[in-house]
């Protein structure tokens, strides 16, 4: 494997975003393609940091900003990625239901997912059902994510899947749930496909609806 | 007659110094008056305007006098009464009193029959209530669940009715949004005889929630603007995450949630003067492997403390936290974590400790820890009330009586004290072995289930007036009608 690629793999582990332009166009520069660039460096980085944060010896402050660094990277790839066809983990809407302002769960989904391959369209916080709906006509994603803090919110996911089914696009998504007093029961009440108790199971569950 | 002479009633605690303590105030004027935050209620950016306030758009900022103007208004002191005019329920908020109670909102409940996790139902209100109503050191109920079995916009209503009917002890009450909390409050005035009688011996205290980091949601405000114009004790305590929703270190954690919710001080006591208000929050660690907001984190202990100080310091009294725990079972975590932070709780002097009795970080209540935890609360309160000095307790006369060689069993000095002087377990094991195996060799688990079940066997209900189960059902009965019209 070329030197650059292992360089790309460790900026991911040590979560130095600040390079990771320098280095990806260095990468592209040097005649490898954004494929290769995903599949041997940023990928191989990221599921080593998945490995470690599962065993307790990294943190999320420091997956984050790994998950930043591939960030860096996949602006950079992304658009040659979509322009050559190659096949993508696939897409994901993620928002907090409405009247739900509480976010930082959201975004660590997003960020997992994203590290895991996905693109992400977030919709925020405080989302509506009908811009839950009309994002999963827009974008067709594989996955929708909602997630909700307050036991006051969690109803909106009912609803929100509700006008899904309304707009007839509930069967185009697989529909994953998550949030502190979330639970698998409620979620199969509600009609969910998938329950995930926390951002690294979100993303090997959205791994596993999209494949 | 003594001169100078200094007496210490109780254990000193202090951690942080008046220095430290200026410098934590000045950094929370210094975010009101630099940063400022959203605040996404209409009424309440219109009442800080008028009182020189800078408004942009959401963002409101105070000028540290408008701050310090609030804190003078807000009363140190004050006092909720028991619903049945028993003093003994009666909570004194004031310098060196430190009170315990549950915490609200928990999605599961542990069953006090078959001890499983299950969803919080209505009929386990009761139960709290009861064991709230039977222990000696608790001192306010909250339900430690969320109602699943009812309407959802009702939950928190039903909630209080039944806490109501079940405690003569102060409640603390939680809320949706301004109809239940309208619908909570006519069934406290009835029962308290009308809106002046009320004001005069409020039996409750509401509770409302800003979000972090620096947001006045839109539903606290409607709830604290209802509780300032109706003249109800507030607690408005926002629910911070070091390193997540605030910075990562004790300091700045604490002068944001000073922040969060002394620009709720600022609306209530600008509408209402005087409002008895009780500065929050909730400060602990998130945890960096499992995401959860922590409950029996040591962090949760010294961040309560610091801003108890901070509190006291700014002269209102602070919602404590203590007694919970991240432990999922009724186990030897549960019992550690907290009974350091009950302890930790006590030597503060923090006003209100609640949450006592959470589990699993806050999804599950128990009245198992409850009960447990009333046992660390009494240790702790034997501890805090520290050592009596006076002619009478040096007990040189007793000493002279005894001499060397006797004995002080029968000593008319030892029988005058060892009730007071003494703590008296309820579940603490002090028994010889061969008694203790005689008796079943029981474990502070199974002595704390027994009691538990022998509490709420024995209790007594002191009923609500007529009038108030009257209009109970009339308010529950309109709540259910204007639910299907939310509906609708």
């Amino acid at each position: 494997m070329s030197e650059i690629l292992s360089t790309i793999s460790t900026l991911v582990i040590e979560g130095n975003f600040g390079e990771m332009v320098d280095k990806t166009n260095a990468a592209l520069e040097e005649g490898l393609g954004a494929e290769e660039i995903l599949n041997n460096g940023l990928m191989p980085g990221m599921d080593h940091v998945g490995v470690e944060f599962k065993a307790g010896n990294m943190f999320v402050p420091e997956v984050l900003r790994s998950a930043k660094a591939m960030q860096e990277a996949m602006e950079i790839i992304r658009p040659m990625l979509i322009e050559s066809d190659a096949p993508t983990a696939g897409k994901v809407v993620l928002g907090t239901v409405k009247g739900d302002l509480h976010d930082i769960g959201k975004n660590l989904v997003g960020m997992m997912c994203e590290g895991a391959g996905f693109e992400i369209i977030d919709l925020g916080k405080d989302v509506e059902p009908e811009a839950f709906v009309n994002a999963v006509k827009e974008h067709k994603p594989n996955i929708l994510g909602m997630s909700a803090l307050l036991t006051t919110t969690m109803r909106t996911m009912e609803r929100t899947i509700k006008a899904l089914e309304e707009a007839g696009v509930r069967d185009t998504v697989k529909v994953m749930i998550g949030g502190a007093p979330v639970t698998q029961d409620f979620a199969s009440q509600i009609g969910a496909d998938g329950y995930a108790a926390n951002a690294a199971s979100a993303s090997e569950m959205a791994k596993r609806f999209a494949g | 007659m003594r001169t100078n002479y200094r007496v210490n009633s109780g254990v000193q605690f202090r951690m942080l110094s008046d220095d430290q303590l200026e410098e934590l105030f000045n950094g929370v004027l210094h975010i009101l008056e630099y940063v400022g935050l959203e605040v996404k209620h209409e009424r309440a950016r219109e009442v800080l305007k008028k009182a020189g306030a800078w408004v942009d758009g959401d963002r409101v900022r105070l000028p540290s006098y408008m701050v310090k103007d609030a804190l003078a208004k807000a009363p140190r002191s004050f006092t909720i009464y028991a619903r049945d005019g028993n003093p003994e329920h009666d909570i004194h908020i004031g310098p060196g009193r430190a009170h315990f109670g549950p915490g609200p909102t928990c999605v599961n409940f542990i069953d006090v029959e078959t001890m499983e996790r299950r969803p919080y139902q209505l009929s386990d209100v009761p139960y709290v209530a009861k064991v709230v109503d039977s222990l000696p050191n608790i001192d306010f109920c909250e339900s430690l669940g969320s109602v699943d079995n009812v309407p959802y916009d009702l939950s928190a209503l039903y909630e209080f009715v039944e806490m109501f009917r079940h405690t003569t002890k102060p409640i603390v009450a939680w809320s949706f949004d301004y109809y239940d909390s309208n619908a909570i409050h006519q069934i406290a005035v009835e029962e308290a005889g009308g809106q002046d009688a009320f004001e005069k011996r409020p039996t409750y205290i509401h509770y409302c929630e800003p979000l972090s980091p620096l947001i006045s949601t839109t539903d606290s405000l409607n709830k604290l603007v209802f509780a300032a114009e109706k003249r109800i004790p507030l607690i408005f305590t926002p629910c911070p995450l070091a390193g997540g929703t605030a910075p990562v270190t004790p300091a700045g954690i604490i002068i944001q949630a000073a922040a969060e919710s002394w620009m709720g001080l600022t609306i209530a006591q600008n509408i209402q003067p005087g409002n008895p208000f009780i500065m929050g929050g909730v400060l602990s660690v998130m945890d960096m492997s499992a995401m959860i907001l922590s409950y029996g984190a040591p962090e949760l202990s010294l961040m309560m403390a610091g801003i108890t100080e901070l509190a006291h310091y700014a002269g209102l009294p602070l919602w404590q936290t203590g007694g919970c725990t991240d432990s999922k079972t009724f186990d030897e975590q549960a019992i550690t974590e907290g009974s350091l932070s009950v302890f930790f709780s006590a030597l503060t002097g923090g006003d209100l400790c609640h949450d006592v009795g959470y589990t699993e970080s806050a999804m599950t209540g128990s009245v198992f820890q409850l009960t447990a935890m009333d046992e660390a609360i009494g240790y702790a309160r034997r501890i805090t009330r520290g050592i009596e000095v006076n002619e009478d307790t040096l007990a040189v006369d007793a000493i002279k009586r005894v001499g060397p060689n006797g004995h002080y069993l029968k000593d008319e000095h030892t029988l005058r004290y060892y009730k007071s002087e003494y703590w008296l377990p309820n579940l603490i094991d002090r028994t010889s072995y061969e008694d203790w195996t005689l008796m079943g060799e029981k474990s502070f688990k199974d002595r704390t289930i027994a009691r538990v079940q022998k509490m709420l066997a024995e209790y007594e209900q002191v009923p609500l007036k007529p009038e108030t189960e009257k209009l109970i059902g009339k308010v529950l009965a309109e709540a259910e009608e204007w639910v299907k019209q939310q509906e609708d």
